[in-house]
């Protein structure tokens, strides 16, 4: 199965069991966690089932394309159910099913594993999920996002989807997979891999990032003051990218580090208490689409 | 007699967890049983990860009944002129006896009625259930959590309940959000082998049947499987397995239905430090690792699969690609982090952290180089070894920075040791590197050479008095920065290695150092890093050498700054002392001087001489000896005065023991012989000058020990 099917056969599987499958959010991120359809729709009482795919930037993992596994630019397929459905271990398997894994042929296996993401103000508990030893799913039950508590409890999977595909295909690096039938993930990500690598660490201009990433930080601020919820996210999603570039190019001190995640969190933070009381005053619309 | 079975049937719980919560149920189970008056004959416990389960054997199918004495109105109020009133009518009524049948009893308050009652004993089923949910809710664990819309909070999502009082379902219920969760007889098999539901018809089927659905219910019986078929796999090999316990502990709450898989690596691998492998078998992929000989890995491991045992060569397949994903990572790194020599990697070490308001790893790694240089200048160390010991000190954390320790921080130190000998650096300062971070834990390995000691000291005194001078002193079980160990470490270390060194002294000049970096350092510190050094020193005597509690006291004092000084000036002799009083009192030695010192000792509290003389013609005016027998004492002193000095000097206690024990019997005659002295005369002269003669001969024994703290056995 190459890799564009196994997306396709991901988006008809939680289709098919309710899921809007929604595109990619145009902003840089670090997880699929960070977008709007995760991020702010696990908040609030409203119901919420979504797929969809998201391609996460992470500069600090750049390797110049040479670790066989490890890229700075990546894709997550994400799912996000509210509240999670009693049987959600069981759909998860037939969705492995349904891209050809039956797991009485394999060991499948929930292992514990906690995730926290401190930069927004969220935790949650769960799984990754081990296919023959390797770690191809994240499972985790929200229970607070932006400093707030989750209720209802959504549930998070997020697929590796390199990961998945290499099982697949039975191949040892990531710039090996098929793409389609000619075309290989190599092909239209290596170079990428190479270049970008080297702005993160060599190329990139520190001065001007810092330059932004205040910039970005006012525009968040006075966007919050406004009450605009997702521009406001937006701009708390640039100044965290900018600090990852800041980060991976090693110029952010110990003092200056903290205090940097500590600005966005307090940003992420407002974002989703903004979100919650904005739907309140809507009536939490959603509700009433049960 | 009846079983009763419950089982709590759960999504995929932590390994830790499982182990935690059958502990809790054996220790409160039998208390909450016979709390409520049910006897039991057998409690068994059984655990995967998707389940938790208890069978209590041998209940009977009610409690006993009881005889209860039930007290009524008071007898002025219960009775007027002898007939019954209104009050002991309706208590009789109350209790469902006839008024004669109350009886009168005295008490403290006076008389009142009472009535004698037998109590029946409410049915088992009642009883447990009421307290099952109790049972399952009051089970504690970490990061615990909710689920879809309800507030129930456990460790994992609880999917079903099995409640069977012998072939009866006792219904129990727990109740998430819309959701209640209801117990019944039907238990879930294996995930993927048995997908079907299983039935039970007893309590006591509830083992037999689960293993026709492919699980193993009994985590004993798991955890014997497991190391039996990693041992026979391993032999197939021609190796030996090597089977951490807690791995194996862990595996064992990992799997339902276990099978060992054995797959190999390419030989190459083994290139890599052999650390690198069995962190990524045994951390990351918990893995068996197979050894040719003690020191070499063979390039194979052995995984606990939880799937169909037939479908072994897919899985072990699907492992091995894993586990050649992960060593080629590692070769990546090691490559890649060769490239530099290890010193380059130092500057980098400003970017982490060792603590907020501490700044970064490298201003630690410069704070470890001064308390190293300190701890080599008050052993004396000669230039080429000194220059040694702050080498290693330099580039002891420098591994943190580099790739493969950031990919796997198990293997901080033992990287370091590589890249160091990689880089030319000398072999002791590379060993130093790796061994500065030992003992990991209580019992764990010491470092051997000294550039590792001294480093090993100097890095924990450091966490000590940074973290202290910001407040954050363990509490009760609260020890995050795992300051306890740390200065445990600092104890063992130097007496292992038999380190002369002056803790007191080498607190103070650290601390001055300290102090002109961060001058907010509270003026308190010094005082508390040494009550916590002493605390350390008496857990350290009483628990893992296993000295009697009056035998501590007696070396490290009550509230002795005297002592609790001198303990921290030698760390080597308060040990060495406490031992030696350990077997004094085993060979039976210590009771024969212990009576008459002991005797001495708090007597002479009635007196004021400083603990410090020792010279008897210092505080002993032999004009006022009048009796022959304070006469001896003084002549007895005067002969114990060179070898008290020379065991002081020394350290040579058993000439000190040997002296006391022959003075001994002129003590008891000034006690109780036929010429005793009455020391608590009225003349204050006279009085003063006995009360120092028992005070010098304390004086005299404390060189060794405080036997006022003695107690006698």
């Amino acid at each position: 199965m190459n890799f564009q099917s196994v997306i396709a056969t991901l988006h008809q599987f939680w289709a098919d069991r309710g899921c809007l499958i929604v595109q990619p959010y145009d902003i840089e991120k670090g997880a699929g966690t960070k977008s709007p359809h995760t991020f702010l729709r696990s908040l609030g009482p409203e119901p919420w089932s979504v797929a969809y795919v998201e391609p996460c930037r992470r500069p600090g993992d750049g390797r110049y394309g040479e670790n066989p596994n490890r890229y700075q630019y990546y894709y997550q397929y994400q799912v996000l159910i509210k509240p999670s459905p009693d049987n959600i271990q069981d759909i998860y398997l037939d969705s492995l099913r349904a891209l050809g894994i039956r797991p009485e042929d394999h060991d499948v296996r929930f292992v514990e594993d906690n995730w926290e993401d401190a930069a927004v103000g969220a935790w949650g508990v769960g799984w990754e999920v081990w296919l023959d030893g390797m770690e191809v799913t994240q499972f985790t039950y929200f229970q607070q996002c932006g400093g707030l508590d989750c209720r209802p409890v959504s549930i998070e999977i997020t697929y590796g989807l390199e990961r998945l595909t290499m099982y697949l295909q039975e191949v040892d690096a990531i710039a090996k997979i098929d793409w389609n039938d000619h075309i290989t993930y190599g092909d239209v990500h290596l170079q990428g891999e190479i270049e970008q690598s080297t702005y993160n660490f060599e190329a990139s201009n520190p001065e001007l990032l810092f330059t932004l990433f205040g910039l970005y930080e006012q525009e968040a601020e006075q966007l919050i003051q406004a009450s605009l919820v997702l521009p406001g996210l937006d701009y708390v999603l640039k100044c965290s990218h900018t600090f990852n570039l800041l980060d991976a190019r090693g110029v952010i001190s110990v003092t200056e580090r903290t205090r940097y995640i500590g600005r966005i969190r307090s940003l992420a933070r407002r974002v989703a208490q903004l979100y919650v009381k904005q739907r309140q005053t809507l009536g939490f619309p959603l509700l009433a689409k049960q | 007699m009846a079983s009763f079975l419950l089982e709590v049937g759960t999504e995929e719980l932590p390994a830790a967890f499982v182990d935690s919560a059958l502990q809790q149920w054996e220790a409160r189970v039998p208390a909450s049983l016979s709390d409520r008056a049910l006897t039991y004959s057998k409690l068994e416990r059984f655990g995967t990860p998707r389940r938790l389960a208890l069978l209590v054997k041998g209940l009977p199918d009610r409690q006993p009944d009881r005889q209860a004495e039930v007290k009524g109105p008071a007898v002025q109020a219960a009775f007027k002129n002898g007939q019954p009133t209104k009050a002991a009518e309706g208590f009789a009524r109350s209790r469902n006896v006839a008024v004669s049948d109350l009886e009168i009893r005295s008490t403290d308050k006076g008389e009142f009625v009472f009535v004698q009652q037998t109590i029946v004993g409410k049915p088992t089923a009642e009883i447990l259930t009421e307290l099952v949910p109790e049972w399952i809710l009051g089970l504690e664990g970490k990061r615990f959590m909710r689920w879809a819309e309800g507030d129930l909070r456990f460790s994992r999502p609880i999917r079903w309940l099995v409640a069977l009082l012998e072939a009866e379902v006792l219904s129990i219920s727990l109740v998430n959000g819309s959701t209640t969760i209801c117990s019944d007889r039907v238990s879930q098999g294996h995930r993927v082998l048995h997908p079907q539901p299983v039935n039970l018809k007893t309590a006591e089927d509830y083992a037999a049947s689960l293993r026709t659905a492919f699980v193993e219910v009994d985590p004993q019986v798991r955890h014997q499987d497991i190391q039996q078929q990693v041992t026979a796999a391993a032999t197939q090999l021609g190796g030996t397995a090597n089977i951490p316990a807690a791995l194996l502990k862990e595996v064992t709450q990992l799997v339902e239905w276990p099978t060992a898989v054995v797959g190999k690596f390419e030989p190459e691998f083994l290139q890599l430090p052999p650390e690198v492998a069995m962190t990524v078998m045994i951390s990351h992929q918990r893995y068996f690792p197979v050894l040719e000989t003690e020191q070499k890995l063979l390039p194979a491991f052995i995984a606990i699969a939880n799937g169909d045992p037939a479908k072994s060569d897919l899985i072990a397949q699907g492992n091995e690609r894993v586990i050649r994903a992960r060593l080629t990572d590692g070769q990546f790194f090691h490559q890649a982090d060769r490239s530099l020599p290890l010193a380059d990697y130092s500057d980098r070490l400003e970017k982490v952290t060792f603590q907020e308001a501490l700044g970064s790893v490298a201003a630690k790694v410069k704070r470890i180089m001064v308390n190293a240089g300190l701890i080599a200048d008050q052993l004396g160390l000669a230039q080429p070894q000194k220059q040694l010991v702050l080498r290693a000190a330099q580039l002891c954390k420098a591994d943190l920075v580099t790739q493969m320790v950031g990919e796997f921080p198990e293997l901080q130190g033992i990287m370091g040791r590589d890249y160091a000998l990689a880089s030319g650096e000398p072999a002791e300062v590379a060993t130093a590197i790796a061994e500065h971070y030992w003992p990991k834990g209580a019992g764990d390995r010491l470092p051997q050479t000294l550039s590792g000691q001294i480093v090993g000291l100097a890095d924990r005194l450091d966490t000590l008095i940074s973290i202290f001078s910001l407040g954050m002193l363990p509490t009760g079980s609260s020890d995050p920065f795992a300051l306890r160990r740390a200065a445990n470490a600092v104890v063992n270390i130097t007496w292992s290695a038999k380190l002369p060194l002056n803790l007191g002294q080498l607190l103070e000049q650290m601390m001055a150092a300290f102090t002109t970096d961060f001058p907010q350092t509270p003026a308190a510190l010094p005082g508390q890093l040494q009550d916590f050094f002493l605390q350390r020193l008496r857990s350290l005597l009483q628990e893992e050498q296993a000295i009697d509690y009056d035998l501590v006291n007696a070396v490290l004092g009550e509230n002795d700054p005297e002592y609790a000084e001198r303990a921290l000036a030698d760390l080597l002799d308060v040990g060495d002392r406490a031992r030696y009083l350990q077997q004094l009192r085993q060979d039976g030695i210590l009771e024969q001087i212990y009576e008459t010192v002991n005797r001495a000792t708090r007597l002479a509290r009635q007196g004021d001489l400083a603990t410090s003389v020792l010279d008897p013609a210092e505080a002993i005016k032999p004009d006022l000896l009048q009796q022959k027998s304070e006469q001896a004492f003084y002549q007895a002193l005067l002969k114990l005065l060179p070898q008290t000095q020379a065991a002081l000097k020394q350290r040579d206690y058993d000439q000190l023991v040997k002296a006391l024990g022959a003075i001994a019997p002129t003590v008891s005659e000034f006690f109780d012989g036929a010429d005793s002295v009455l020391v608590m005369v009225d003349d204050l002269e006279l009085r003063q000058n006995r009360l120092n003669l028992l005070a010098l001969l304390r004086n005299h024994a404390r060189v060794l020990a405080d036997f006022g703290a003695i107690v006698k056995v």
